[in-house]
């Protein structure tokens, strides 16, 4: 009985929140004129499948997937590399100033992006970096999010493993390695994943940091399908489509790190 | 034993740091295209990508031997980058605009005047002899000229005629007309007129009350006050006193009453040339008729419409300016007008047969003459920004939340009294 | 070398966390705290370019501007509803597919739906759905001969909190999900075994050692919750009047549509200094709720 209702729940739930994928699905097949109808078209009469090759046709999309694959999956990988590591030593170290560091760390959430964004932008033109991926990637190496998750999913392992370690004579580093970043899994799949998802969307940044069509984002890139009073959602949907898929093939490889059982056999 | 770290451990994190640099060099693409001599470097509104204006980048690419950098933006995003190029110094050649940036960035210095190249080009292009004066004026800061109007648009009564004909009523021309009209339209679930939910479309209103955004003499705003409490109290009682309108949703697009206009919801709308494309191409059936400018104390509608304009560190003010006037040729107007049907700023262009021939351009063109630009005078100040955003909150307030209009418009004086100091 | 060696082993340890943390340092100097800087020294400046000295000035007159004020009272609420939305509806959602529940692959991908797909998408879906005259939910409800709402009019600042609810909840669960992993299967048994309901159970052994995972996802959620930008500007924009003018959408028009750079960082400034303050409060609160096993 409780079974049941839990099953009403989810599958209810499931479907308020898969609405906007059917409706996007749906709007990248509409004819431009069913996108413009005053009552929204549930689904087109006959589906428009050349919307994704009039994407390639009009624009450099095939540029701008290139170049959001290579920004978002190399800040991932760096934000993997870097975040464990600092995330680490706010949780198993003492040193002085830790507090105080830590909450200048988060500090830096707190400031909207747009604000700092013009400095950060004057910054990168001294550098020689606008329209580079050196200019796209390097602000956004680490930030304070990462390195805090990390700090709350190493935080629970026993010290008792770390002094243990310490005895049998390995370096710092080692045990980092061998004995920390193991047991961090779900914390390290929901990292890349938060990662690259935000990443992937991100959108101001790519669009003051790129001169060129050809060094722009997909999401950047999106807004060439906007008139000046109206949107072609035809374009923007079939764009969104290909925006969603590899962030949702990513959840579906990292989920199963959530998934008990397997995340423990991972401590053995 | 030790827990300092091992040398192979510093190695480690030698070679992580290093991987930034190197990643960078490996990636290496080109260098900004702005520093590089042979582009030029156009910012463009995304729903303006003609082309009759991609032939004249070709002409221009092949008379100079530069490459043109297309840059295609929305205006918001367009007005970020842009600010962002002026923190940095490294700024585009040359840029269109949506309609008032002009004089904003003339008075913050960020744009070049365009005077010196006026006064020795300005006969043989026509400017700005050829150039509706309101275009001019708009243009330009302490008499001088900051940029060149490329389109001008304008508002107007666009009506269904079928229903119309249907409820056997003439297009109004006066606001008693106007209400008259609605009320006998207004039947089941379709609205006799839909106002839309941008603050803009006040301007009209205002105008042919009378109004006057920003009066310098006195700094006051909204001027004279009655009249404007007037004409907003007309507008809101149009939605919730005769219910001949809908309530109109606060959002980020225009297209509201045009959808119901579409969906022949709404038998009356006040729009521009910019609707004309989505009701054709969802509604074929429907035949639009155009009124002229409606007539309150007087008769007047407002002045829109993109601009271009060089900033003021661009390297090759020669060059942006050549492209200026290619740009804006009486025959690159009339490509656009045949290719689009975007309506233009030139006089000699209201003449040309493509105008004459199309009865909705030819409506526009009729009213543009009645085009004034109600925000100028208040742009001057510098302060337009926060005149905008409450202009927005008062224009919302009355028409969705139905808060009275005397309250609403002295509540918007008294804020204006503390940033116009 | 050996002059910089430290003596004691904590000095030891020190060094080393130092030295893990350098790179660190020196990234977030360049990118975060020199922009943030220049943040600092601009808010003391005004004019469209920002290059007059104001002193204090902006910050008095941010303290005094009456839509300043109204902008971060709507930003409270909007953020009290999403912080304990998110919190609690994230966490049950997890508790929920943590179990070993036939097709919880699939639930888990459909509720992060909405956090995976873009927001132009996601903004023009809920409008279309909202919208009061043609919108797909007054259309439903008339058909049923329910009273149609006017949600966006009526009360838009519920109506975009729940949206970004119905967004964010997803994100919420997965971090709640990864939570759960790190607790021991064997607490769970143990607790079972002495004959604690389920109840018990969640109260006594998952809340408490899930506590580090609830103290990052509410942390987050207050310092994005307060800094909530996107649904303001994507579907009501701000409107009707300023009734969803949240405090960094409000801030986004200052610097950018009215080109006061100043006073738009002397907003942020102050806006910082509310989250830091909500943000120590929790750390402490956390520090205290905080178990070792």
């Amino acid at each position: 009985m409780r079974r049941a209702l839990l099953y009403t729940l989810l599958t209810v739930a499931s479907l308020v929140m898969v609405l906007p994928l059917l409706y996007m699905l749906s709007l990248s097949l509409q004819t431009e004129a069913e996108t413009l109808s005053a009552e929204a078209v549930v689904w087109p009469e006959s589906p428009q499948w050349g919307n994704y090759a009039e994407l390639f046709a009009r624009a450099p999309f095939g540029d701008f997937i290139v170049n959001s694959l290579v920004v978002a999956g190399g800040i991932t990988l760096a934000h993997l590399l870097f975040d464990p590591l600092v995330g680490y030593v706010f949780a198993k170290f003492r040193f002085p100033l830790r507090n105080t560091l830590f909450v200048a760390l988060l500090a830096t959430l707190m400031v909207p992006f747009f604000v700092r964004m013009i400095p950060l932008y004057v910054l990168m033109a001294h550098l020689g970096w606008i329209n580079t991926y050196q200019g796209l990637i390097t602000p956004f190496l680490m930030d304070a999010f990462g390195i805090f998750l990390m700090r709350q999913f190493i935080q629970p392992i026993p010290d008792d493993l770390i002094h243990a370690a310490r005895i049998d004579g390995a370096s710092e580093f080692a045990i980092y390695r061998r004995i920390i970043l193991p047991q961090t899994r779900p914390a390290l799949a929901v990292l890349g994943l938060f990662t690259f998802v935000f990443q992937w969307n991100e959108f101001l940044w790519p669009l003051v940091a790129t001169t060129t069509p050809e060094m722009r984002t997909i999401p950047v890139g999106l807004t060439l399908f906007n008139q000046e009073y109206f949107t072609l959602w035809h374009l923007t949907a079939a764009g969104s489509v290909i925006l969603f898929v590899p962030t949702a093939v990513l959840f579906i490889v990292t989920q199963r790190y959530f998934v008990r059982g397997i995340a423990l056999t991972g401590l053995r | 034993m030790s827990p300092a770290l091992s040398r192979r451990d510093l190695l480690r994190l030698a070679s992580a740091a290093a991987a930034v640099p190197l990643l960078n060099a490996c990636a290496g693409a080109p260098p900004a295209p702005s520093a590089e001599p042979g582009t030029f470097t156009v910012y463009w509104n995304a729903g303006h990508d003609y082309q009759a204006y991609r032939k004249v980048i070709a002409e221009f690419e092949q008379a100079h031997q530069v490459k043109v950098n297309f840059q295609k933006y929305q205006w918001p995003d367009l007005r970020t980058r842009l600010l962002a190029d002026f923190a940095s110094g490294s700024v585009p050649d040359v840029v269109e605009e949506p309609g008032g940036w002009v004089q904003d960035f003339a008075i913050s210095g960020n744009a070049l005047s365009l005077q010196e190249y006026v006064d020795r080009d300005g006969r043989a292009m026509g400017f700005p002899s050829d150039w509706r004066p309101v275009t001019v004026e708009r243009n330009s800061y302490q008499g001088q000229v900051y940029g060149v109007q490329l389109h001008l648009t304008c508002t107007l009564l666009l009506y269904n005629k079928g229903m119309l004909d249907a409820a056997g009523v003439e297009p109004p021309t006066t606001w008693e007309e106007l209400l008259e009209a609605a009320g006998k339209l207004t039947k089941g679930d379709v609205y006799g007129i839909a106002l839309n939910q941008d603050h803009g479309y006040a301007g009209p209103w205002l105008m042919q009350n009378g109004v006057r955004y920003y009066d310098p003499a006195t700094k006051g705003v909204l001027v004279p006050h009655d009249a404007a409490v007037e004409a907003m109290r007309f507008q809101a009682e149009l939605v919730h006193k005769h219910k001949v309108a809908p309530v109109p949703v606060s959002g980020t697009d225009y297209s509201g009453p045009q959808k119901l206009f579409s969906a022949k919801r709404a038998a009356m709308i006040i729009t521009g040339p910019w609707d004309l494309g989505p009701i054709k191409q969802t509604s074929p059936d429907i035949e639009v008729g155009y009124a002229a400018p409606l007539k309150g104390r007087e008769q007047a509608t407002n002045a829109a419409g993109t601009s271009v304009f060089v900033p003021a560190k661009a390297r090759r003010p020669d060059l942006s300016w050549d492209f200026v006037k290619r740009i804006t040729a009486l025959e690159v107007e009339r490509a656009a007008t045949k290719e689009v049907g975007m309506l233009m700023p030139r006089l000699s262009w209201a003449e040309l047969p493509e105008v004459q021939a199309d009865p909705g351009i030819k409506a526009f063109a009729d009213a543009l003459g009645m085009a004034r630009d109600a925000s100028q005078e208040i742009r001057l100040t510098g302060q337009f920004g926060r005149f905008d955003d409450e202009l927005k909150k008062m224009y919302q307030s009355v028409l969705i939340q139905n808060e009275p209009a005397a309250a609403a418009v002295e509540k918007f004086a008294e804020a204006a009294r503390g940033y116009l100091k | 070398m050996s002059v910089l060696r430290p003596r004691t082993l904590s000095a030891r340890y020190a060094r080393t966390a130092y030295l893990f943390l350098l790179p660190a340092i020196l990234f977030f100097a360049a990118f975060f705290y020199l922009p943030i800087g220049n943040v600092v020294s601009t808010s003391l400046m005004t004019g469209p370019s920002a290059d007059r000295f104001a002193g204090l000035g902006n910050y008095t007159q941010a303290l005094a501007d009456p839509a300043v004020r109204h902008s971060f009272l709507v930003t409270g609420g909007f953020a009290l509803i999403v912080v304990a939305g998110s919190i609690v509806l994230g966490l049950g959602l997890a508790m929920a597919l943590d179990q070993p529940l036939r097709g919880r692959v699939a639930f888990r991908v459909m509720l992060l739906v909405p956090y995976l797909t873009s927001v132009a998408i996601v903004g023009l879906l809920w409008r279309n759905i909202l919208d009061p005259e043609l919108g797909v939910l007054n259309r439903t409800l008339a058909a049923l001969g329910l009273p149609e709402q006017q949600w966006l009019n009526t009360s838009p600042l519920l109506t975009i909190a729940a949206v970004t609810l119905w967004q964010s909840v997803g994100y919420t669960m997965v971090l709640f999900l990864a939570g759960l992993q790190g607790i021991p299967e064997t607490f769970h048994e143990a607790a079972k075994i002495d004959g604690a309901d389920a109840w018990h159970r969640f109260w006594r052994i998952t809340l408490p050692l899930l506590a580090p995972t609830t103290l990052f996802v509410s942390v987050m959620a207050v310092i994005s919750g307060l800094q909530a930008f996107g649904q303001a500007y994507i579907i009501t924009n701000g409107g009707p009047g300023d009734a969803t003018d949240l405090s960094v959408f409000h801030i986004f028009n200052v610097a950018f549509r009215a080109r006061d750079f100043g006073y738009a960082s002397a907003q942020s400034v102050l806006l910082l200094i509310v989250i830091v303050a909500f943000t120590l409060v929790q750390l402490r609160a956390g520090r205290r709720g905080e178990v070792q096993y």
